[in-house]
């Protein structure tokens, strides 16, 4: 059982929409456990709501009609979200799975106050007893695309279209130039921020913009629409992205996705919630859970390539590769990891320097 | 492709939305209403443009229907503001969020679907011409259909009794009713064309521009084209320059990351509100010091 209410809607009629969902709950048995999810754009086919909605399908299957699940989709991140998610509180919600960095400060407070509400955020840092913030270790992934952009490109310039300059896109860069590096050393990158999550008429200028600057490889990173995925198709340019797949808007070009599978996560969670056990800590998932995975590889890539590429996700799988090993050097060739350490998780959470190789500086 | 080839291809599709959504207020507003409702009608426009074409192929037909249900649209907010005589704020921004939430609604189940654009054609003889031949002189049929539309708007109100009498009803509504003037019924007509150049300016964006109908995608161009009209000081001609200003600006500014230009991305992304808002106040300036000279 699920109720899709969109933001717009939901505002404009607030009366009659509270009325619309909160009839049907009074009527559910107390023994129905009801989880509210907020996300931050509207689901579509791909992309990041896709994807966590995903996971939660897959917890709506296992409990079955033992659960109801309310979503709020497209809630801008502020006061309006802290709102609708104190008014899924209200309306008798005790699993909230907070889908965007930005929900952080409102979940936090309603964490304090009650403690029989779990709470699953996506990407924060923030933690409580009753509150859990999840992130995905993306640069697993990103690493084993720049190997295989390394393998294609021709110009031996790779492009990335991101939204904003925050550790977790940077590091996803970061290990998408590694990766290529550890292939072809010689290989450039330039990024163009387009400081907005969702804008497809920017995010498609900016990556013709990569192009026309002989970027022949685009890592659009961290952008809810295929916008960029097609006009690299058409620009006959190779394209990849996070999260789910875009193959069917580049039939050729498409490089591949770096994958979630949020349902187990979402599920061990609930089962928790269920059992009284929450566990109240930061989760940083990985290909080792199960959670980060590549796939639609395209077949364009050399075999050779391919194998290494798989011998390495077998080597970060089982813990004995880590991506960002030292020597790093940062952009102005300064060694910011010494040879031999690797970067520690505090260390990866809040990296805001390009390594060496990626062109275009980073805004401050 | 060179950075310079990039901004002439790009530079007229990009100001496009941009541009017809502006002149269209600025039509509005020279019968002296404010409609603030752009941002909506544009995305109305452009949801039914694309749930148009992507089931009938049809970019016409999409373009067609857009102007119809954008121009309904405006025409809830003429009945609200000219027969009601509701604040004029009140009522654009309740069309505006009206807009943005039909949009969403009628779109739902077409969100991240995509369709394919329009094709370019160069102009005859002169898109042999090297550089601009094959980029700014390569633009789809859209965009000289819109240049076209642009000089006969100019035209139309420059030089033609309509264009006076527009004017005439927006100046000194009271005088223009006196001399036998439907003040109503013009007024109605501007809110109507207003309300189709918003859908056009949003059929273009999900249909041709980016073909692809995404909830948002409008993306606070409403309320740059409702900033042109100021800043464009009512004048055609002034208001184009604005949009393909910041048309070109924020392809600038894109283009400027690529190369690597040691500027923080914030800056640049500011950049084409900046500028085009000094430019216009600076030429605007400039002709009032003229006109008081005389």
């Amino acid at each position: 059982m699920s109720h899709t209410v969109q933001r717009r809607t939901f505002l404009k009629g607030s009366l009659a929409a509270t009325t619309a969902i909160a009839l049907p709950m009074r009527a559910i048995a107390d023994d129905v456990l009801k989880m509210g999810v907020v996300l931050p754009s509207p689901e579509a086919d791909v992309g990041w709501s896709h994807t966590l909605m995903e996971g939660v399908r897959s917890v709506q299957e296992a409990y079955g009609d033992k659960i109801e699940v309310t979503v709020l989709e497209n809630i801008a991140e502020g006061p309006d979200a802290d709102r609708i998610a104190n008014g899924l509180v209200a309306d008798g919600n005790t699993v909230l799975l907070l889908g965007s960095f930005g929900y952080q400060n409102g979940g936090i407070q309603i964490a304090k106050r009650r403690r029989d509400i779990s709470i699953i955020h996506a990407s924060g840092f923030m933690v409580e007893p009753n509150f859990a913030p999840f992130t995905a270790k993306y640069w697993q992934g990103t690493y084993l695309m720049g190997m295989a952009a390394a393998s294609l490109t021709k110009t031996k310039k790779l492009g990335c279209v991101g939204a904003f300059a925050i550790p977790e896109l940077i590091t996803s860069i970061n290990a998408y130039m590694l990766g290529a590096q550890s292939v072809d050393p010689e290989i450039e990158m330039s990024v163009v921020w387009v400081n907005s999550w969702f804008d497809p008429a920017s995010e498609q200028e900016a990556a013709k913009a990569l192009i026309s600057q002989g970027a022949d490889v685009i890592f659009s990173n961290a952008q809810d629409t295929p916008s960029v995925i097609a006009v690299a198709e058409e620009a006959g340019v190779y394209a990849w992205n996070l999260n789910s797949s875009m193959k069917t808007y580049a039939p050729s070009k498409y490089l591949g996705v770096v994958g979630t599978d949020w349902g187990p996560h979402f599920k061990r969670l609930v089962d928790a919630h269920v059992a009284g056990d929450y566990p109240g800590e930061n989760f940083w998932l990985g290909m080792e859970d199960d959670i980060v995975f590549t796939a639609d590889w395209n077949p364009d890539i050399p075999a050779d390539v391919v194998a290494q590429i798989e011998a390495r996700q077998a080597e970060i799988k089982a813990g004995t590769f880590d991506v960002f090993k030292g020597p790093l050097t940062d952009q102005s060739g300064s060694v910011r990891v010494a040879d031999g350490v690797t970067m520690t998780d505090g260390e990866i959470l809040g990296m805001d320097w390009h390594v060496a190789g990626v062109t275009t500086p980073l805004p401050s | 492709m060179s950075a310079v080839e990039f901004l002439l291809a790009g530079t007229l599709a990009a100001a496009l939305p941009l541009l017809l959504a502006a002149l269209g207020e600025m039509v509005v507003e020279k019968t002296g209403l404010l409609n603030l409702g752009l941002e909506g009608m544009m995305a109305v426009g452009a949801a039914i443009a694309f749930i148009c074409v992507y089931h009938t192929g049809a970019h016409v037909l999409g373009f067609m229907a857009a102007a119809i249900v954008s121009a309904i649209l405006a025409m809830v907010f003429a009945f609200l503001v000219i027969l009601v005589k509701a604040n004029q704020v009140a009522a654009g921004l309740a069309i505006g969020v009206l807009g943005l939430g039909l949009s969403a609604l009628f779109g739902k189940t077409y969100e991240s679907l995509t369709i394919s654009g329009l094709p370019e054609y160069g102009l005859p003889l002169l898109s042999h011409i090297p550089l601009i031949g094959p980029t700014l002189l390569t633009q789809d049929i859209v965009v000289w259909l819109a240049v076209i539309g642009t000089i006969a708007l100019w035209y139309v109100l420059n030089k033609t009794k309509l264009g006076l009498i527009i004017t005439a009803v927006g100046e000194n509504a009271e005088a223009a009713r006196a001399i036998g003037y439907p003040v109503a019924v013009i007024r109605c007509a501007a809110v109507a064309f207003g309300g189709t150049m918003c859908g056009l300016a949003g059929a273009y964006a999900s249909t041709v521009y980016t073909p692809l109908w995404a909830d948002g995608m409008i993306a606070g161009r409403g309320w740059i084209a409702l900033a042109l009209v100021v800043f464009g000081t009512w004048q055609t001609g002034r208001v184009a320059f604005g949009a393909l200003l910041f048309g070109i600006l924020s392809l600038g500014e894109l283009t400027a990351q690529a190369i690597g230009v040691a500027i923080p991305s914030q800056v640049l992304s500011s950049l084409p509100y900046l500028v085009t808002i000094l430019m216009l106040v600076v030429i605007s300036r400039h002709q009032f010091r003229a006109s008081k000279r005389l």
